[in-house]
């Protein structure tokens, strides 16, 4: 790379590194390793994201992530986690449609279904 | 986007009549405050000839050819799908369908993803090889279609819906750098990459009326 582009990549960055050529290579080479890194770390960040995500709409009816896969898994539906998320979101009656579904296939949740209980503050809402 | 438009429906103007706008970026659907008799919100586009003429029009031999590229993409996958259809009629469990609303979306797999589709949009897709621009596309493997009253969800695939679609442009994603490098090693190698992908418009989503779904509240 020559200083140009070296320079050109090195937008942003604090102090000398954004001006100093000798400074600048090193941070631009650093930063283009971490950007190799991280492209395999968002595959694995956003699959935990939507984990978690499907996890709190299905807990919404009463459904841990565990069981909700389970009874996918059992009744062959095969919407990946990312789609089930975005259902999760944004189309709430779909979602409920999966969830019942899995329910029937796997009822595994009976002790699970009370609402949390409201400690402190939470409890004046 | 007014340039993609012209070019497809100079072959299918007798068909489809576009009218549509941008696509928006939301993904809001609600539900509750559209009644199913009502028509559409501001986000979604009109097309009621066009579903029950896009079941006539699949007739056509050219579509025949356009198959195969939705096929070929899918190399590994095609041997799964074989298997799906026999096991789905084994598995009918739920409820008839009520009438549905224009705005429907569904769930397809493409090249090994799966997206959430809705008539009128594009999206960008691995690249599908032997696919030129202005084809018209049937995508089998639909995983999930649901409307404003009703879900039709598939074990795996919800069985006899496709999801046409138009082949709009064949380009590359932007460049990524890949840069290796091995401390005190001397080792530094710079590659740039741009993967080929496609970019499909969604045309609408059909046949999945006789499959079995829950109806919403």
């Amino acid at each position: 790379m020559n200083k140009k582009e070296v320079f050109k990549l090195a937008k942003g960055f604090r102090g000398r590194a954004k001006n100093c050529i000798r400074i600048a290579r090193e941070r631009v080479e650093k930063a283009l390793q971490y950007s190799y890194r991280d492209r395999r770390n968002k595959k694995r960040d956003m699959r935990s994201l939507w984990i978690e995500r499907i996890n709190a709409g299905t807990r919404v009816h009463g459904v841990n992530y565990g069981n909700f896969m389970h009874g996918l898994v059992k009744e062959n539906i095969q919407i990946n986690r990312k789609v089930l998320s975005e259902l999760s979101m944004h189309e709430p009656y779909s979602f409920k449609a999966l969830v019942d579904v899995s329910r029937t296939a796997f009822p595994g949740n009976k002790n699970v279904t009370s609402t949390p209980k409201k400690e402190g503050l939470s409890m004046l809402v | 986007m007014a340039m993609s438009l012209s070019c497809a429906s100079s072959t299918f103007t007798s068909i489809f009549n576009h009218k549509n706008s941008s696509p928006t970026t939301s993904i809001t659907f609600n539900f509750s405050s559209n009644s199913p008799a009502t028509s559409i919100s501001s986000l979604r586009f009109n097309y009621p000839s066009c579903n029950r003429s896009l079941n006539s029009y699949s007739i056509v031999p050219k579509l025949s050819q356009t198959e195969a590229p939705s096929v070929e993409s899918e190399t590994g996958a095609e041997t799964e799908a074989t298997e799906f259809e026999q096991v789905q009629p084994a598995e009918q469990t739920l409820t008839a369908t009520e009438a549905k609303g224009e705005e429907v979306f569904a769930v397809v797999m493409i090249g090994g993803r799966q997206y959430i589709v809705f008539p009128g949009r594009f999206l960008y897709t691995q690249r599908l090889k032997g696919a030129n621009v202005d084809d018209k596309i049937i995508l089998n493997k639909v995983l999930l279609v649901g409307t404003k009253t009703s879900t039709y969800i598939g074990k795996p695939v919800v069985p006899n819906a496709a999801v046409h679609a138009v082949v709009e442009e064949q380009g590359l994603d932007p460049k990524v750098v890949v840069f290796k490098y091995k401390k005190k090693k001397n080792y530094r190698r710079n590659i740039g990459h741009r993967q080929p992908n496609t970019r499909i418009r969604i045309l609408g989503i059909t046949g999945y009326q006789d499959s079995p779904a829950t109806t919403l509240p």
